[in-house]
């Protein structure tokens, strides 16, 4: 058992960081028991606050000594429970290794340590020209150490690509509490890709400790679009038609009339109540280019039946339209007590099909669900919405969200487009990947983490449980 | 062109053809039962990357493994074996007006395993990026001939390990990549260049730095120096004195393209560069993006330059990193991709021993200088090289890929002595 070692672990814990830096009462963890994955909660028996890369090194050796379980955490808002201490054990947060390191404008990177908030470094990088191109929904509050633990994605990946594509290194502490630094400021480092194996890993693979990231120009101009349509076919209809046509908007997003009330209710932006879909299009760059680009959007949304397509008149209006797709989210409260969001990919001219069977599973289970989607990458977000206070709802949201995932692979899609498997979608990796596929990751994460203390039961099917049934109806979802 | 002397550097015994991944499954089962060495082959083209190898072994051809498997075009992405040649790929792409962005010198031969293994690039991957931008899917057979894959075929996917990046650049030493499924892009529907000659190697600093606040976006910042660019049929003769040229390609619309061309020449006029030369006519634009594609491999396949170096530094040392290798060789020819900070040297000079004396005394110490790291790309002599020549030796991530290296191929079995690793 980890507590008869724990008051040992602690001591040498407090040695390293002091006793300010070490949470070890309960009333003090419950705030670490989750991320925003809320159905499964276990409280860590200690949360410990490093300072420094060398902290970070003492505190995994100390938990190799007394072999007790750890993980990272950053802000904690990933969304499939990547930071869940199953097991318990010790998490590690690094929210206040939060320094920017490092802005190289001439050489086009930046450098931070894992607690910087993704939007500081935004906010650190105005004026200058350049900018770091992810942007997830969560930037006010989600830590680039947590991005590069999801490989985040955002509404501007269509054109820009996710955080692996703008990581050029990271340093990190490995399982056995050796640092090693992968990458770095300079392009095409020698030997395997192990940064674009680490990016995207869940934590699993090694503890980040610094990052170096790609800067990427802003871009002269913008033109910002809602087009608005009377059914959700003809939206993705439209969306498929620009994608095929050529053109790589900036982003390319979909909110059904359901949200669309709530996010209306919460923002007053003045969005069509009856339209039954809208798109927010964006295309960047070059003026120069630009207003034909948005002409041939005008014209391909007008061939796929839109009601209209109506153009920000300016900044203002185009932050407005931002705000309202990027809080989307909060304004669902405003539509049931509990809500959850599911994170399939298809490919993009399979969205007209499953927005329509996501509509016919939900009337199968008598569940309400609306739509936001990073419709130009194929990544869907259906909100099935319940009272998680009723047992009987809450296992018949959790039958129709499987069954919309089933139908994404059955389109040739991912369940997982930028949230990641966590804990909440292991019971899906068998119906992606073959057993041998599945062995290959095994043996990935043992070249890294050999004895499995570093977020022990992430994101791989234990090998004995492969292809068995896993549903817990009421353990489950994300909320 | 290809002749048989491309495979003459691997230690051959046999070489197997095998028609899909089944097949080439069971080749490396009974390769592994056996013990014996496989050295996977696509065009042939990148043989010379790396350590030459001395264990005999199987040569593995995905010649036959070249067909589409999906292209569903309105989606841009494609999923083909990984045996097609690069320009196969480029005509089926170029009927949908789509393309991979990926520059790889012998299109004709070299296949997109290859390049995928070998983690190809070229001008372009300042716009484009590179090919680890592209690859959504990943198949390939394992050191045991345990078939695996990773990704999928929908451009975002964060669902299990990213084998694709895994693969990409890891010189067929983890696994056989059979089958990739990569991201497109439209074809640009205008290109050009702007170039200009550059006095000095401050000077070139200067004009690279203001191109990182240039208003335009490039596809492609290219430095070039040495005797390979003094005459380019696109870049005209090189003026008097001039040490390098400087050119910037341009992809976009044509009102883009237009717009790209006439703002950066009034840059350079505002930094008091006396000609800016446009290069706009389509047959002399193809030209020289063909020559800065083939510059590297442009020895293939009998060497005319002793040796191909890749040095990767700052991009803000590019200059100085090119003062540094012209004191050492003169005579040496450079083209590099300066807004990435890659840089490529065909050396004029030495013999097998003084290469080897160079690298590692010369032009590693002065990448390190620079912030980076050199390796070679192909070497006239490859079997008098060592690790440390070719590889610049061990770095502290180096133990961690032989972990790697143990659990996908743990017989050290794939392309055995070539890469980055020692021997297991």
């Amino acid at each position: 058992m980890i507590a008869t070692r724990l008051p040992q672990l602690i001591d040498g814990l407090r040695a390293v960081v002091g006793t300010d830096g070490v949470l070890s009462a309960h009333s003090d963890l419950v705030v670490y028991e989750c991320d925003g994955f809320v159905i499964e909660k276990n409280c860590p028996d200690v949360a410990v606050f490093p300072r420094t890369t060398a902290h970070v090194q003492a505190i995994v050796r100390l938990c190799n000594q007394y072999d007790v379980p750890f993980l990272p955490r950053g802000a904690g808002t990933s969304l499939a429970g990547g930071c869940l201490p199953v097991g318990g054990g010790v998490m590690i947060v690094l929210t206040r290794m939060k320094e920017i390191i490092e802005i190289n404008h001439r050489d086009r990177y930046a450098v931070v340590q894992p607690g910087v908030v993704n939007v500081w470094l935004t906010n650190a990088l105005k004026g200058s020209g350049y900018h770091y191109a992810p942007d997830p929904s969560s930037q006010g509050a989600c830590t680039i150490g947590g991005n590069v633990a999801t490989n985040s994605g955002g509404p501007h990946t269509l054109k820009y690509g996710v955080t692996v594509n703008h990581v050029l290194g990271v340093e990190a502490v490995m399982a056995d509490g050796s640092l090693i630094t992968f990458g770095g400021p300079t392009e095409d480092p020698k030997g395997l890709d192990l940064t674009g194996v680490i990016v995207g890993s869940e934590g699993t693979l090694g503890i980040v400790t610094k990052v170096w990231v790609r800067l990427t120009r802003d871009p002269q101009g913008w033109r910002t679009l809602l087009g608005i349509f009377e059914s959700v076919g003809d939206a993705t209809n439209a969306i498929s038609a620009i994608v095929a046509a050529g053109i790589i908007p900036a982003a390319l997003e979909m909110m059904d009339q359901g949200i669309l009330v709530a996010v209306e209710q919460a923002f007053h932006f003045g969005f069509p109540l009856d339209a039954q879909a809208i798109l927010l299009i964006e295309v960047d760059g070059l003026e120069a280019g630009l207003d034909l680009q948005r002409d041939r959007i005008i014209e391909l949304c007008m061939q796929n039946k839109a009601r209209e397509v109506r153009q920000a008149r300016d900044a203002k209006e185009r932050l407005l339209l931002w705000k309202c797709r990027k809080q989307a989210f909060g304004a669902v409260g405003r539509l049931s007590p509990s809500y959850c969001t599911q994170d399939g990919v298809v490919p993009r001219t399979k969205l007209p099909h499953i927005l329509d069977r996501i509509s016919s599973i939900g009337s199968k289970y008598g569940v309400r669900i609306v739509n936001v989607a990073h419709a130009g990458d194929g990544n869907i977000h259906p909100i099935l919405l319940f009272d998680e206070r009723d047992k009987e709802q809450t296992a018949r949201v959790l039958l129709a969200s499987g069954e919309i995932l089933d139908e994404c692979i059955a389109c040739g899609g991912s369940v997982t487009g930028e949230h990641g498997i966590g804990v909440e979608k292991i019971e899906f990796m068998h119906k992606l990947f073959t057993a041998d596929d599945l062995e290959a990751m095994r043996r990935l994460r043992t070249a890294f983490n050999p004895d499995g203390r570093l977020s022990p039961a992430k994101m791989l099917p234990t090998a004995g449980a492969c292809g068995l049934e896993q549903k817990h109806p009421a353990r489950r979802a994300a909320m | 062109m290809l002749t048989s002397t491309a495979t003459e550097n691997l230690p051959l015994t046999e070489t197997f053809k095998p028609a899909d991944q089944a097949e080439l499954a069971d080749v490396v089962r009974r390769a592994h039962a056996s013990r014996t060495p496989i050295y996977p082959l696509g065009g042939g083209t990148s043989l010379g990357f790396g350590l030459v190898p001395k264990s005999p072994g199987w040569g593995l051809s995905l010649a036959r493994l070249n067909r589409i498997v999906d292209y569903p075009a309105r989606d841009m992405t494609i999923t083909v074996e990984a045996g097609i040649t690069m320009s196969a790929l480029a005509e089926v792409l170029a009927s949908e007006g789509q393309r991979l962005p990926i520059d790889a010198p012998h299109a004709l031969q070299a296949t997109l395993g290859g390049v995928v293994a070998t983690n190809t690039s070229g001008p372009r991957r300042y716009g484009c990026g590179t090919v680890r931008d592209y690859v959504i899917g990943i198949s390939a057979v394992d050191g045991r001939g345990m078939p695996f894959k990773g990704g999928g075929r929908v451009v975002k996917n964060v669902a299990g390990y990213d084998f694709c990046k895994l693969l990409t650049g890891s010189l067929g030493t983890l696994a056989v990549i059979t089958q990739v499924t990569l991201k497109l892009k439209p074809v640009a529907e205008a290109e050009a260049f702007v170039a200009c000659d550059v006095p000095s190697w401050d000077r070139a600093e200067a004009l690279l730095a203001a191109l990182v606040n240039s208003q335009t976006t490039p596809a492609a910042i290219e430095l070039l120096g040495g005797a390979a660019w003094a005459d380019d049929a696109a870049l005209g003769p090189a003026a008097p004195r001039s040490i390098a040229r400087l050119a910037v390609g341009l992809e976009g619309t044509r009102p883009e393209v237009d717009w790209m061309v006439e703002q950066l020449t009034h840059e350079w006029q505002a930094l008091d560069v006396t000609k800016p030369h446009v290069i706009a006519v389509k047959e002399q634009v193809d030209g020289l993006w063909q020559r800065l594609t083939e510059f590297p491999a442009s020895a293939f396949p009998t060497s005319a330059s002793p040796l191909v170096l890749k040095a990767s530094v700052l991009p803000s040392k590019v200059g100085e990193f090119c003062r540094r290798v012209l004191e050492i060789d003169p005579g040496s020819s450079i083209q590099s991709h300066a807004g990435n900070g890659i840089v490529l040297v065909r050396l004029a000079e030495f013999t097998p021993a003084d290469s080897r004396r160079v690298l590692i005394s010369g032009l590693q110490p002065a990448a390190a200088a620079c912030g980076g790291t050199a390796i070679v790309l192909s070497c006239a002599n490859g079997a008098e090289m060592t690790r440390q020549s070719i590889w610049g030796g061990a770095g502290a991530d180096t133990a961690m890929m032989r972990s790697v290296k143990q659990q996908f191929d743990p017989l050290d079995l794939l392309n055995p002595g070539r890469f980055v690793y020692a021997s297991l």
